[in-house]
């Protein structure tokens, strides 16, 4: 068995870029205080978004904004039902979560006759692939970090304008504001409803990108069922990093190696198919556990200094 | 009961009864929008699941294991932990029934199987939910999203056992053994076709709604899901509480699955999960986890499914249109402000009335 090491890190990124976005969309929803399942179903809708706007636009860009488009409405959606309808959160994420599941399928069914993909009926669109001038001649880190899916690197710069905007903005001071005591953030005059909206749209936004590289550069064509956990994923890759963009995006592309891992013993393998399936999950699973226990020994060590 | 009291359960039948109307009412605009032959596209989606007797028989087949699944759900709703684990652990369960009356072979009596079978689907349950469970109690972990990964990881395991452990090579699709006949359950009431599996509901519901309203673990349940601060400051331990409600549930998202396993099916052939433990969830919602209306949650939805599945196989609509129609009856039951106007109308008006007629009285 050889493994093309170069080839395996480069997928592992590209496999990382859905979940990266992923996880930002969930983390800004998460600062202001909001737990955002819905962030699965939103990346779905976009990715049927994303398909159809670019078939029926008949550009790859418009495509893009499709995605983009029907990521912000669906936040709007979810936002309404729970911040103005005061619906329970999770019940609103998972009944939108099976909306989207059954609905993006009928959508799919309506528009072309299919109902598993629409790879016959769509004619399908890549985003372009970026080669960097200089850098894609270097041996081997030319062949990773050159020659990705352009969304990849908006993943990457989306890392740190999150982190900016988190950090040194006065909309992103709000939403943390929000997040820690919402009780204390209206005091001072700041709307929570606002806020959670906003955090909604910027979360839109996000999963809209995600859903566009799953449809229009993971593969390019939508299909049933297509991100499959993936917004999960990424909502416990920032759930681990307690909010912090940088820490996410690292966890994301843990997840992102686990899954290129399992493709790549797919294709080289005969170890039953069935549990290299389950490794992101398993791997999530156990980097929920070592968090969590981190996260506790540190508090009990707080606890432990402070009664000294 | 007190005036505003009684004014607020009304308020929540008439807003779970508004809510299906408008859910339904969204149903039939989509089928008028999208279909040839509107007409008769909506005489058959409302009058089809009554057609005939095999197709009121086909509803209340459906209705079994989406009453069971809600009982699971109550235990999870009950206590606030939106444990999404019955969905795999529906499929598993069939799966290891499958597996285990196979190891064990043809030879046993019913008496003997369907005990042991019950027992299986009932330990899968709850060493399955014990997963979830443990890690929110130990760690803190979310229960939703580690109920969801697991379903991932179950839905490949049970497909494993399916090609690798009970695979019947002989069929040209992929599908177990035959499971033996002396757990095969037999059809009930005649021209109905009605599963033997509606006895099981039967009796879950009813041990269900005895452990909910007649023990002191149902209470301190209900206890914990309305108000964990105030079960803590009475002294329960809302933490084991909550962990125990899930474990029960597991085990009767076990039994649904063995249930349907044994009514419906004579070889195991899922790969991918059912979607029952999502119904479940819906049928909870429905019901406002009080197990006693589970089996009238469970009937409407089995009836707008078969009506789905009727409109599907005589005009050209998708079944899946169904799910969309399904969240929408979550979302307009759950949101609290729904209706929250007219709601504090009455109660005001009823407060008002009362105000005046105790200044009648004391003038």
């Amino acid at each position: 068995m050889t493994i093309d090491w170069i080839a395996f890190i480069a997928e592992g990124i590209r496999m990382a870029t859905p979940l990266v976005f992923a996880a930002l969309a969930a983390l800004i929803c998460n600062r202001a205080g909001m737990f955002n399942m819905g962030v699965e179903g939103m990346i779905l809708c976009s990715a049927l978004g994303a398909v159809i706007f670019a078939h029926y636009g008949g550009s790859v860009w418009i495509g893009l904004l499709g995605g983009i488009i029907i990521g912000l409405a669906t936040g709007m959606f979810i936002a309404f039902a729970s911040l103005t309808g005061k619906a329970d959160l999770y019940l609103t994420c998972i009944a939108f979560n099976l909306m989207a599941t059954g609905g993006t399928v009928f959508v799919m069914y309506l528009l072309t006759g299919e109902k598993s993909t629409t790879s016959g009926a769509f004619r399908s669109y890549q985003i372009p692939v970026v080669d960097i001038p200089i850098i894609k001649d270097i041996p081997v880190l030319g062949r990773i970090i050159s020659g990705q899916s352009l969304i990849t690197y908006i993943a990457a710069a989306a890392v740190f304008f999150m982190w900016f905007f988190l950090k040194r903005t006065r909309i992103g001071l709000r939403i943390r504001a929000v997040g820690e005591n919402p009780k204390a953030a209206e005091s001072v005059g700041i709307s929570v409803n606002k806020i959670g909206y906003i955090s909604f749209a910027i979360c839109g936004v996000l999963a809209g990108l995600s859903g566009a590289f799953m449809s229009m550069s993971w593969v390019t064509f939508f299909m049933k069922n297509m991100v499959n956990g993936r917004g999960y994923i990424g909502l416990s890759a920032q759930n681990m990093a307690k909010g912090e963009p940088v820490g996410s995006a690292l966890a994301s592309l843990l997840f992102g190696f686990t899954d290129a891992l399992a493709t790549t013993l797919q294709n080289q393998t005969n170890f039953p198919v069935e549990f290299l399936e389950m490794l992101p999950y398993l791997a999530t699973i156990f980097a929920i556990i070592i968090t969590s226990i981190i996260a506790i020994n540190k508090r009990r060590r707080i606890e432990q200094g402070a009664a000294k | 009961m007190n005036k505003t009291q009684k004014i607020e359960s009304m308020m929540e039948v008439v807003r779970i009864l508004a809510g299906l109307v408008i859910a339904y009412a969204i149903a039939l605009a989509i089928l008028f929008a999208i279909s040839e032959d509107p007409i008769y596209i909506v005489q058959q989606f409302i009058l089809g699941p009554f057609s005939s007797p095999r197709r009121i028989g086909t509803v209340i087949n459906l209705a079994i294991p989406f009453t069971i699944c809600g009982l699971s759900m109550c235990f999870m709703y009950a206590v606030n932990k939106f444990n999404l684990v019955g969905e795999g652990i529906f499929m598993l369960s069939a799966c290891m029934v499958t597996w285990v009356s196979l190891l064990l072979g043809p030879g046993l009596p019913s008496v003997v199987m369907l005990p042991i079978m019950f027992i299986v689907a009932i330990l899968t349950g709850i060493v399955v939910s014990f997963i979830p469970a443990i890690m929110d109690r130990k760690f803190n972990a979310n229960v939703v999203v580690v109920s969801l990964m697991l379903n991932s990881v179950i839905q490949s395991l049970a497909t494993w056992i399916l090609r690798y452990q009970v695979r019947d090579s002989s069929i040209s699709y992929l599908g177990s053994r035959e499971i033996p006949e002396s757990i095969q359950l037999p059809k009930i009431l005649g021209s109905f076709r009605v599963q033997s599996g509606l006895i099981v509901a039967i009796i879950c519901v009813i041990v269900v709604a005895i452990l909910f309203y007649k023990t002191a673990f149902g209470w301190k349940m209900r206890l914990v899901g309305a108000n964990p601060r105030f079960a803590t400051a009475v002294g329960l331990s809302s933490i084991s509480i909550s962990f125990i409600a899930q474990l029960a549930g597991g085990a009767f998202a076990g039994i649904a699955g063995a249930t349907e396993m044994m009514c419906n099916y004579t070889r195991f052939q899922w790969t991918v999960t059912t979607q029952h433990g999502f119904d479940g969830l819906l049928v909870a919602v429905l019901a406002k986890k009080n197990p006693v209306l589970v089996p009238i949650g469970a009937l409407f939805l089995a009836y707008i499914r078969i009506g789905a599945d009727v409109v599907n196989t005589s005009g050209d609509i998708p079944t899946e249109f169904v799910t969309v129609i399904q969240g929408i009856i979550i979302l307009l039951v759950a949101a609290e402000s729904f209706l929250s106007g007219t709601k504090n109308k009455l109660i005001f008006k009823a407060a008002e009335k009362e105000e005046k007629e105790k200044e009648a009285k004391a003038a």
